[in-house]
């Protein structure tokens, strides 16, 4: 067994069993909760059969109103959130990108501030933001999407600008040389270069969104503003059935469809192209 | 290319660029005529890109004009100034095919369709990739991607051409024979071109004029002949080629050149600042260094010990230490006579009076590197 570990021309082996070790551990509880989805009895812990009266049946979340509108209110609140955030982040990194001079380094890192501001302290403040600030909005729908373009903002622009970076300045250049006018020159080669970091950015805003539960809950008003987070967290401790995990489940699916489309995209675009935009997808 | 008279002359005045507090460009004149195949040439660092990205309208003068037929450009933005760039990495754009590449500037000249097409197809063909044009740029060799680079900026018939270490990223062979279609093509369309390069082979081959760049001046100007064989400052000499470099103390002899005592030997020296007194630096081509028998009797000769010979196929390079301790290069043609030159051999040198030029101090800057004295190519 040591021998095996530490032979020298193989790959490195004790790598490989850590690595395998953790890819279980965390797909475990996932198998487990999808598993449960597909139970055939009201047991989240006890196989009872295959069954997909979970999802299919008048109790299913196909049937059942509360999860219907929480699916929903979800999906909506997910492309809000990309619809607005994406093109926001877009202009701002292609701004801070030529910002040269006094103040850029500063705003650089305030950008930065919102992917280590801990989300409690985030959704609190935007809470008392809404409540004594701007109390004319209320709560729900619009804040919980300005909440959530708040701080997905900061992934788009930090994918965004790696991009950018890669790009450099040549093609830009190149652009000018042959006559294009500025606007053009964005258009018609800064965008087209940048889309499959526009791509990738975009879908993880949406599985930010769709994934959020402290901001989204913090702002959330009336019973048709509960996403599928919410609902998951509340029925939780209530009466648990394996429609939850059926929803869960539905999200799950929602969500890696999303990111793998978004990588198939960028790979086919980008030619396996930069690692910090692959890495960005893959977390 | 119809529309394009004979105009393309580019004048520098007074030039300038500074990033921060370092002038990377520090006020050059110089004057590029219509249809010349012209070259800044020099190290890394001595602004000779800088003047070029100017000249495009890609970094903005700090101060001095940049005259464009009779027209200063210096303050106009790069999309509306009639040059165009054949930039080092080529920047094809590579989401688009090589004729979206080529017809990317044909858009804001307002051309049908058709005339589109036709001087898309056109573009190609003078480059000859005339099969190549669903291409996308990945899909190219590096040389291939060159000449679409190429296609691109001559498609809109500027009135001159910029390029910047265009060959730089080819290898040798290659290289070799897009500098000669490179020259013929310029030559064909008349164009000026303005090209920069680190390489002096590359300059002395391509070029109708040098300009010889260091630390942000232009150091002399000329034809690549002049440049060569007339250096006038320590610095050209010892960038253009493999040169050897005397110390000495020049005193006149009243017939019109000058007697320079290097050690303990005096030499008469013909070529170059020969009205120069004093404190002075001297150089010879190793190709002009005529190797003689040990003890060969006459002036401007010196005794020497063979340190290394180098076999370079045609020649061979002689490393020789001569008496007082400098090693002078010389090349002896390998052309079947005896070789008086084996390692360790004595031989005598002879510095013929019309091959050894009196140099002007650098006109550049005071940080010039002291010169190693036999410093090889660049």
């Amino acid at each position: 067994m040591i021998a095996w570990l530490r032979n020298p021309w193989a790959r490195p082996r004790a790598l490989v069993v850590v690595t395998g070790a953790y890819i279980l551990w965390s797909l475990l509880p996932v198998a487990l909760a999808v598993m449960f989805a597909f139970n055939a009895g009201r047991s989240r812990t006890t196989w009872q059969g295959f069954s997909f009266r979970w999802f299919t049946s008048q109790v299913g979340v196909f049937h059942d109103p509360a999860l219907q509108s929480a699916l929903k209110h979800t999906l909506l609140l997910g492309v809000i959130c990309v619809a607005v955030a994406t093109p926001l982040g877009v202009t701002l990194a292609l701004g801070l990108q030529r910002w040269r001079g006094r103040g850029a380094g500063t705003v650089n890192t305030m950008m930065l501030l919102p992917l280590v501001t801990p989300e409690i302290v985030m959704g609190v403040a935007l809470l008392l933001l809404f409540l004594k600030v701007f109390p004319g909005l209320g709560l729900g729908t619009v804040p919980q999407a300005i909440g959530q373009v708040t701080f997905t903002l900061s992934y788009v622009v930090v994918i965004v600008r790696g991009r950018l970076v890669s790009i450099g300045k040549e093609y830009e250049e190149a652009a000018a040389d042959l006559g294009a006018p500025p606007h053009d020159q964005i258009l018609r080669v800064v965008l087209p270069l940048l889309a499959p970091a526009i791509v990738a950015s975009a879908a993880v805003v949406f599985a930010l969104s769709i994934d959020d539960f402290v901001v989204t809950q913090y702002l959330s008003g009336a019973p048709s503003t509960t996403t599928v987070p919410m609902l998951l967290y509340a029925s939780a401790r209530g009466a648990p059935t394996p429609a939850l995990n059926a929803i869960a489940t539905v999200t799950l699916v929602i969500t890696l469809a999303t990111l793998s489309l978004a990588f198939l995209v960028y790979r086919r675009f980008a030619g396996g192209g930069d690692a910090a935009v692959v890495a960005a997808m893959e977390m | 290319m119809s529309e394009h008279e004979l105009q393309g002359e580019v004048r520098l005045e007074e030039l300038t660029k500074r990033f921060g507090e370092v002038a990377a460009v520090d006020g050059i004149d110089l004057r590029m005529p219509p249809g010349e195949f012209f070259t800044m040439l020099g190290p890394s660092g001595c602004g000779k890109t800088t003047t070029l990205r100017m000249i495009a309208g890609f970094e903005r003068p700090t101060s001095g004009r940049i005259v464009l037929d009779g027209v200063d450009v210096a303050q106009v933005p790069a999309h509306r100034r009639n040059v165009n760039t054949v930039f080092q990495s080529y920047a094809l754009f590579p989401h688009l095919d090589v004729a979206g590449n080529v017809a990317f500037g044909l858009k804001y000249r307002r051309l049908s369709k058709d005339d589109t097409r036709k001087r898309v197809a056109q573009a190609l063909e003078l480059v000859q990739l005339g099969g190549f044009a669903q291409r996308k740029p990945g899909q190219l060799s590096g040389g291939q991607q060159q000449r679409v680079a190429l296609a691109r900026a001559l498609v809109l018939t500027p009135r001159v051409l910029l390029l910047d270490e265009p060959l730089g990223a080819l290898d040798a062979r290659l290289r070799k024979g897009l500098q000669v279609e490179l020259k013929a093509l310029q030559a064909e369309l008349g164009i000026t071109f303005v090209f920069v390069t680190h390489d002096q082979e590359e300059a002395l081959t391509m070029s109708d004029r040098v300009a010889v760049m260091n630390g942000g001046r232009v150091e002399q100007a000329g034809s690549p002949r002049e440049v060569y064989e007339e250096p006038s400052t320590e610095f050209v000499a010892d960038f253009l080629g493999v040169s050897n470099l005397l110390a000495g103390h020049a005193s006149a002899d009243g017939a019109g050149s000058c007697v320079l005592k290097v050690g303990e030997r005096t030499f008469r020296a013909a070529q170059g600042a020969t009205s120069s007194r004093g404190e002075v630096k001297a150089m010879i081509r190793p190709e002009r260094i005529v190797v003689e028998q040990h003890d060969t009797p006459g002036d401007n000769r010196l005794p020497g010990l063979v340190e290394r010979a180098v076999f370079l196929g045609s020649s061979f390079e002689l490393h020789v230490r001569v008496v007082g301790g400098d090693v002078l290069k010389a090349f002896l043609p390998n052309d079947g006579t005896a070789m008086p030159a084996a390692e360790g051999a004595a031989v005598t040198l002879h510095l013929p009076p019309d091959a050894l030029r009196v140099l002007a101090p650098s006109a550049g800057p005071s940080e010039v590197e002291p010169a190693d004295p036999v410093a090889s190519s660049g």
